[in-house]
């Protein structure tokens, strides 16, 4: 009787630690880029996607942020309050919205939602904290080690001042080493579609596994970087 | 699903092992260890947040170092991520100004390495996150999720506050009711800035060292500006400006954030939040995490350990704010109905932790002992920390319980 539910047994413990191993990152819903971009460039995203509370402390927790500088359209609060309170509210989450997020694959422009929160939706930048990336990533590629540096500041971030055509720009750049391997190619090879120079091999999901070897501190990558010849 | 055969049985198996793989995979690509992420500390530290950096002593590292907490495994709290100061080795004094001011009769700025030449003052000191037992609330409050592994004794050394006052000839106004201090923003770190009681500049500190060696810049280093009897926000790391002033900073460090509610005028053993509501803090219905609330841990036996019987070996530390004694810890092994008198290692005030010990006469079998503190002032612990119920999960100082086998 009692052996045919030891498979399935196994099998839900499997999927148990893996859903318990794998709550770094937030789970599907409508508004999880927002939260993504307004959130990271302060927290580690396992900070918020741990969390469990009634909307009512979230709609607080937003308080207290705003109170701390976060800039938010009364859209955008709207947004991320929903989003907080349905998938890391009290209750459990609604089943995912049919897979379609999950199984189509993504596009680098989907995966840069990621990205424009501090870089601008068209890579423009917003100075005096976020450089911009159009036009500026063509020289970083094209620059020695600028390749490398590239995918290092995506994965590891990147934190401490840096140049960028004679101005400088002072802001805190997230680790996104949560990002699969896939979809960090993409979206760096969406960024080089800004600007590519001659010869660009497109990145690879393999790359990305390589570099994800030796895990570097943002402080390292800026050290990476001021070692680049660049503008 | 009447029969599985062996052969599904393996298949199914394999599924589930992949996934856990894959779990963990995942998990080693996404946390770095401890070490990675702060150079010299003990791997074994429980990562809570990478940015800014947040790591928890695993509880037995704690109990197994009863008498001080070595920066290898000293917790950390960052409210700010300073590039490059992510290590336990100490960081440069020369050249790091800090400016003095406010209501001052003659506003200074002195480099940290004036103070090594100044006379120097040593600590022992219980440097304590006041979210530590946040998880121990229910329902569960906003935050990293501390377990009691947010707390640490250690030793500072380095120059008092007051002498440097006096040493530079300088009157603080009999006006100025709290000092604010300010941590550096280099690297355009975020703001951080927290006021204490004016009552605090009796024993601050502008601490150099921690435990004999150059204070970890992870920590603070070159100079942390120490509160003793505080909980550890109050400690401002990498302090670069100190102000004399009438009132409580408003920034948000100092209010909402850091604070429990309260009662103006009253001195309820309680606070008055209805667990999992939400509570609108203001400087006027709410304090500042400030003294060190009364608390004691169990550090042997062990959750979950199996010893020896009859005589079991229970001890532990409690601390307070170093304001009067702790007079007593006491232990129960029958749910608090009786309470046995543990012996405790030192008398006198002391802002570090009071190591205590009892051997019991246990059966063979499951028991749960727990510990209660009391000092001077007649302050003791609840038996259910929950009464303290906070959003934030500050300042839980409930009676500690460990389950525990006699064999």
């Amino acid at each position: 009787m009692k052996k045919p539910f030891l498979p399935l047994g196994l099998l839900t413990l499997g999927l148990a630690g893996y859903l318990a191993l794998g709550q770094y990152t937030l789970p599907e819903g409508p508004g999880k880029d927002l939260v993504l971009a307004k959130c990271q460039a302060c927290h580690d995203i396992g900070f918020v996607a741990r969390e469990r509370l009634s909307r009512d402390r979230w709609d607080g927790v937003i308080d207290e942020m705003v109170l701390r500088g976060l800039s938010l359209t009364p859209e955008e609060r709207a947004a991320i309050l929903d989003y907080l309170a349905t998938y890391l509210g009290t209750e459990p989450p609604p089943a995912s919205p049919p897979a379609q997020p999950a199984s189509s694959p993504k596009t680098g422009a989907q995966v840069y939602a990621n990205c424009q929160g501090c870089h601008g939706p068209q890579g423009e930048g917003n100075p005096p904290a976020f450089p911009p990336l159009r036009g500026h990533v063509e020289k970083i590629l094209k620059a020695e080690g600028g390749r490398t540096y590239l995918l290092l500041s995506v994965l590891y971030g990147l934190q401490g001042t840096i140049q960028v055509e004679g101005k400088e720009y002072a802001g805190i750049m997230p680790s996104f080493a949560w990002l699969p391997d896939e979809e960090v190619a993409l979206v760096l090879n969406y960024l080089a579609t800004w600007g590519t120079p001659q010869g660009f091999t497109p990145y690879t999901p393999e790359e990305v596994k390589a570099a994800r070897a030796k895990v570097l501190s943002p402080e390292e990558v800026l050290k990476h970087r001021q070692g680049l010849k660049l503008p | 699903m009447e029969k599985v055969d062996r052969r599904t049985t393996l298949k199914l198996m394999g599924m589930g092992a992949a996934l856990l793989a894959a779990g963990g995979r995942v998990m080693a690509q996404q946390t770095p260890t401890a070490d990675q992420l702060v150079k010299g500390k003990n791997a074994n530290l429980i990562v809570l947040s990478q940015r800014p950096v947040v790591m928890e002593t695993p509880y037995d590292l704690l109990a197994s170092n009863p008498e001080r907490t070595s920066k290898e495994i000293l917790y950390i709290r960052n409210n700010v991520d300073l590039p490059g100061y992510n290590t336990v080795e100490g960081a440069s004094p020369q050249g790091w100004k800090v400016e003095v001011g406010g209501l001052v009769d003659k506003p200074f700025t002195f480099e940290a390495s004036e103070l090594f030449a100044l006379p120097q003052t040593e600590v022992t000191m219980v440097l304590q996150c006041s979210g530590n037992g946040r998880t121990l609330y229910n329902p569960r409050p906003s935050g990293n999720p501390w377990q009691r592994g947010g707390v640490g004794n250690v030793t500072f050394r380095g120059v008092r506050l007051q002498d440097i006052l006096a040493a530079k000839g300088v009157k603080v106004s009999e006006k100025a009711l709290f000092i604010t201090a300010h941590a550096s923003r280099q690297g355009n770190a975020p703001e951080f800035v927290r006021s204490v009681p004016i009552h605090a500049l009796e024993n601050a500190l502008l601490a150099l060292s921690m435990n004999g060696e150059p204070l970890p810049a992870v920590h603070g280093g070159p100079v942390r500006l120490v509160f003793p009897g505080y909980f550890g926000v109050n400690n401002v790391k990498w302090v670069e400006k100190i102000e004399f002033a009438e009132g409580e900073n408003t920034t948000a460090e100092q209010v909402p954030r850091y604070r429990v509610p309260a009662i103006p005028n009253t001195h309820l053993p309680f606070l008055p939040q209805e667990p999992g509501k939400r509570y609108p803090y203001t400087l006027q219905n709410s304090r500042a995490n400030w003294l060190v609330t009364l608390n004691s841990f169990i550090f042997a036996p062990l959750e979950g350990q199996t010893v020896e019987g009859p005589y079991v070996r229970v001890e532990g530390v409690a601390f307070n704010d170093g304001i009067v004694p702790i007079v007593s810890v006491e232990v129960s092994t029958n749910g608090g109905r009786t309470w046995h008198q543990a012996q405790l290692s030192t008398q006198g005030k002391t802002f570090g932790w009071v190591r205590w010990r009892t051997t019991l006469y246990l059966r063979p079998g499951e028991h749960e002992v727990m510990a209660r503190a009391w000092d001077a002032a007649g302050r003791s612990q609840p038996l259910d920390g929950n009464i303290a119920w906070n959003e934030r999960g500050y300042e839980y100082n409930g009676v500690m319980r460990v389950k525990f086998s006699v064999a």
